[in-house]
């Protein structure tokens, strides 16, 4: 098994969720970041004195799936979170050792 | 059977078979204590027993024959055995022992032991009342700390919960003590109705339970009847907040008794706080009954006394709920005016508006407030009830007043933005029109009402677009705009989007979100901004032609003084000073002057009654332009009189806020002021102008609420030109230490 973990605009999260749900991944985490990759943040303009933004609001996207599925599902999220801009954001992919469901005890694939 | 039906039979059958489980009871008494000494037992509740005896030898074995049978039938016994000394030497030492001791019913057996007992503990209760009564004080404000408010929790403690059923326990052992609460009816109904849910849950759930869960609330509603859970929870609520505005009621004045006499205000001294208003003993008075038919007096009283942070006296609040007459032709402005600054007192308001809606007062104002009060929302975002998160939200406002132009807008708008919730079909199509129809009763001109309908529409175009829009595009940008329209709005909007956001509960302002939302706002206000350059420079008021009168002369038309004069530097301030002395309140001025002749209007509001004579004014207002008649000392007297109403007043408001705009105007420069209001504060602004050598060309003042907001264009006094930025350099720090308290 793996998990996929992207970092995307936080307007793209519908977007990013549709992409999925068309191929039936059937749970996610969503989580509210801050971030900056090379871009480094954003130089603003307030009240006249120029300050850099270090970090910019993100979303964090958590799937684990199953190891065939791992590199559609990374294809889909990043097709959808594309703007072509800075600060699209990143995704990596990582192996899991076990999962298991809490309610029922299943492990493994049984629990995804 | 349910609620106190159930408790009181299930209460007998325990008595019966104690009874039977003590066939000897010589020189012994089973006494029910607690929520059993009290006939409110629920299916999952404690047994508190005492057996009570005057040392009898077998009492261990009695024990048994009590104890056994309870527990065998799985019942939970909170057990004890006790001496009538024991028992009181445990009170003594143990609140928790000597509040259950307060309910002491005597079940079985020896009944003058019992009841001598249950006297003794009563008699040492009151008289011990300064040392029990903080110590009681502060385990219930601790209590409400950790389990929050059943009125707004989506899932209430019935039991420990602020304004749950041990806070009715407490009000009824602060009313042993001494004479400190009165009993109310409301109150004993809302009694019922927790104790009646409580029951129905245990039952439902077949377990101790006391937390009224999301899952049950179906079955519970089912049990009691409801058609369904919305209206079981809008039941609780409406108890939940009976209850808890007793219990914080009693609380504050248990407080305020045992600080003493010392820590209160003189008894008999009285503080007047104008139309009729005094503060006596730490609660705010209406004089005159009859003035609560008044409708502008409801508004006052609830301004007075969410700014003096002071509860309104219990005779008020009856005569408001007796006399308060139903808003529903046209507000006067001074009604408005009050209501603003009611809203305005910011958290300081929250208290007094439960304290309003315990008579149902808010609807004398807005009838239409009915169909949101108590209104639950039952969904893990909403942390309050459709009413008091209307008023959570002016009150959040209220720290945001200074981002924007009109605070007076902001505070409506937040507090009647979500008042479609209880209404059918969308909630912002519904408020649209409510808010339509309420704002123009108010008094709103056409304009403001429109803003202000623009604001419900648009209230929630702020959060949604940030979080689901590429802030980078411009076409989202123009979106925005095009909604918002301009920039006003568009600061206004931003504030009640935070304030709504905040009131809402944890979740839903955090940093993350309100990075976005500023983002979108900061590049939207760049877009208005470069389409329309801000701020007409049109005269509030037309300076008159013709030669300058020799003197300067005064006409009042009802609450309006004109003057019209030579222009010469400080006329303003001389002016507006001596309304200060003769009790004036200077609620709106327009002033401007040709190269000769100043006019100024003030609009004033009599503090204590008495009207402006115009012939009287003018005369002093010639002996203080010669210099004959010294202002300063006798506004500083007055204004130490009312030193002690600013300080308190000034604990709950922002601190001004004074903005320069040197080049914006190509004549003059252009100060703004933002203060709260107060006695004497536009005449130590235009004194501060003088003082740095200005003169006023012209000023647009305006009091909203209790906010002043002022705006100046000022010149050089000496050769009337644009100050330069040498000359401005003093002027803030100028008009801040005017507007200091003294």
């Amino acid at each position: 098994m793996k998990i996929v973990v992207a970092i995307i605009k936080p307007f793209k999260l519908d977007e990013v969720t549709d992409a999925l749900r068309a191929l039936d991944v059937s749970g996610m985490t969503i989580t509210e970041v801050r971030g900056h990759g090379r871009q480094r943040g954003h130089t603003e303009v307030y009240r006249g004195a120029e300050y850099t933004v270090d970090y910019v609001p993100k979303v964090r996207l958590e799937v684990v799936v199953d190891d065939p599925d791992a590199q559609p599902v990374a294809n889909a999220i990043v097709e959808a979170a594309k703007t072509g801009k800075i600060g699209d954001g990143k995704l990596w992919i990582m192996p899991i050792e076990t999962v298991v469901r809490i309610r029922t005890g299943e492990a493994g694939s049984d629990a995804l | 059977m349910r609620g106190s039906a159930f408790s009181r039979a299930y209460g007998q059958f325990i008595d019966e078979w104690l009874r039977t489980l003590v066939p000897d009871p010589d020189g012994v008494a089973v006494v029910a204590v607690g929520g059993y000494g009290r006939q409110e037992l629920c299916p999952g509740s404690d047994l508190d027993i005492l057996l009570l005896h005057q040392g009898r030898k077998d009492m261990g074995q009695l024990a048994e024959q009590l104890w056994y049978p309870l527990w065998d039938a799985g019942l939970q016994v909170d057990h004890s055995v006790r001496t009538v000394r024991q028992a009181l030497s445990e009170a003594h030492t143990d609140l928790k022992v000597a509040l259950g001791l307060l309910d002491a019913r005597v079940v079985h057996g020896d009944v003058t032991l019992g009841e001598s007992l249950a006297e003794r503990v009563r008699a040492a209760w009151r008289h011990d009342a300064t040392r029990r009564l903080p110590a009681l004080d502060a385990v219930t404000t601790e209590r409400h700390a950790k389990f929050g408010e059943v009125a707004f929790l989506l899932e209430p403690n019935l039991k420990e919960g602020h304004g749950g059923l041990r806070d009715v326990t407490t009000l009824a052992a602060i009313a042993a003590a001494g004479n400190l609460v009165e009993s109310d009816p409301a109150l004993d109904q809302a009694h019922a109705t927790l104790l009646e849910v409580r029951v129905a849950l245990q039952r439902v759930t077949d377990r101790r339970s006391n937390v009224l869960g999301l899952e049950q609330q179906d079955d519970v509603a089912r049990d009691l009847g409801d058609a369904d859970a919305d209206v079981l929870m809008r039941r609780v609520a409406g108890a939940g907040r009976t209850v808890m505005w007793h219990t914080d009621d009693a609380q504050q004045r248990v407080r305020s008794w045992v600080a003493g006499p010392g820590r209160r205000s003189a008894p008999g001294e009285a503080v007047p706080l104008g139309h009729g208003l005094i503060l006596r003993d730490g609660d705010v008075v209406l004089v005159d009954a009859h003035l609560a038919s008044e409708p502008a007096t409801l508004a006052r009283v609830a301004a007075a006394a969410a700014h003096a942070a002071a509860p309104i006296a219990r005779t008020t609040q009856r005569d408001l709920a007796d006399q308060a007459p139903v808003l529903d032709t046209t507000w006067t402005p001074e009604t408005r005016e009050a209501f603003v600054a009611f809203l305005g007192a910011g958290a300081a308001a929250i208290r007094v508006f439960e304290t309003l809606d315990q008579h149902d007062l808010m609807t004398r104002l807005i009838p239409e407030w009915a169909a949101v009060r108590s209104r639950p929302q039952r969904n893990a975002f909403h942390q309050f009830t459709v009413d008091r998160h209307l008023m959570e939200a002016a009150a959040r406002a209220e720290t945001l007043t200074r981002r924007v132009e009109r605070p007076d807008l902001l505070l409506v708008g937040a507090l009647l933005h979500d008042l479609g919730k209880g209404y059918p079909g969308d909630h912002t199509a519904a408020g649209v029109t409510l808010m339509e129809t309420i704002t123009t009763r108010m008094g709103f001109p056409p304009a403001d009402v429109a803003t202000l309908v623009q604001l419900v529409r648009q209230h929630l175009i702020l959060p949604k677009i940030a979080t689901s829009r590429d802030l980078g595009d411009p076409a989202t940008l123009r979106f925005v705009a095009d909604e918002v329209g301009d920039v006003a709005t568009l600061e206004l909007l931003y504030a009640l989007t935070e304030a709504d956001s905040r009131a809402t509960g944890a979740t839903a302002w955090t940093p993350w979100r309100a990075e976005l939302i500023e983002d979108l706002v900061d590049a939207v206000r760049a877009t208005l901004r470069a389409e329309a350059p801000r701020r007409p420079a049109a005269p509030p008021i037309e300076p008159p032609t013709g030669p300058p009168p020799a003197q300067p002369s005064v006409a009042v038309d009802g609450a309006t003084v004109r003057v019209v004069g030579r222009d010469q530097p400080g006329l303003f301030a001389t002016t507006v000073g001596l309304l200060a002395l003769h009790g004036q309140d200077v609620r709106a001025a327009r002033a401007a002057s040709s190269p000769d002749v100043a006019v100024a209007e003030f609009d004033v509001e009599s503090l204590f009654g008495a009207p402006v004579r115009a012939s009287e004014f003018e005369a002093e207002l010639h002996l203080a332009l010669d210099g004959r008649l010294d202002l300063g000392d006798r506004l500083a007297e007055r204004g130490r009189a009312y030193a002690r109403l600013e300080m308190r007043a000034a604990a709950y408001i922002a601190a001004p806020l004074v903005i320069i705009h040197p080049n914006e105007s190509p004549v003059a420069a252009i100060v703004e002021v933002r203060a709260p209001d107060g006695v004497g504060v536009l005449y130590r602004i235009a004194r501060a102008f003088v003082g740095a050598g200005l003169d006023i060309r012209l000023a647009k003042i305006a009091t909203l609420g209790h906010e002043v907001v002022d705006t100046f264009y000022v010149v050089d006094a000496g050769d009337a030109r644009r100050p330069s930025a040498d000359e401005l350099a003093g002027v803030e720090s100028a008009v801040l230490k005017a507007l200091a308290p003294n």
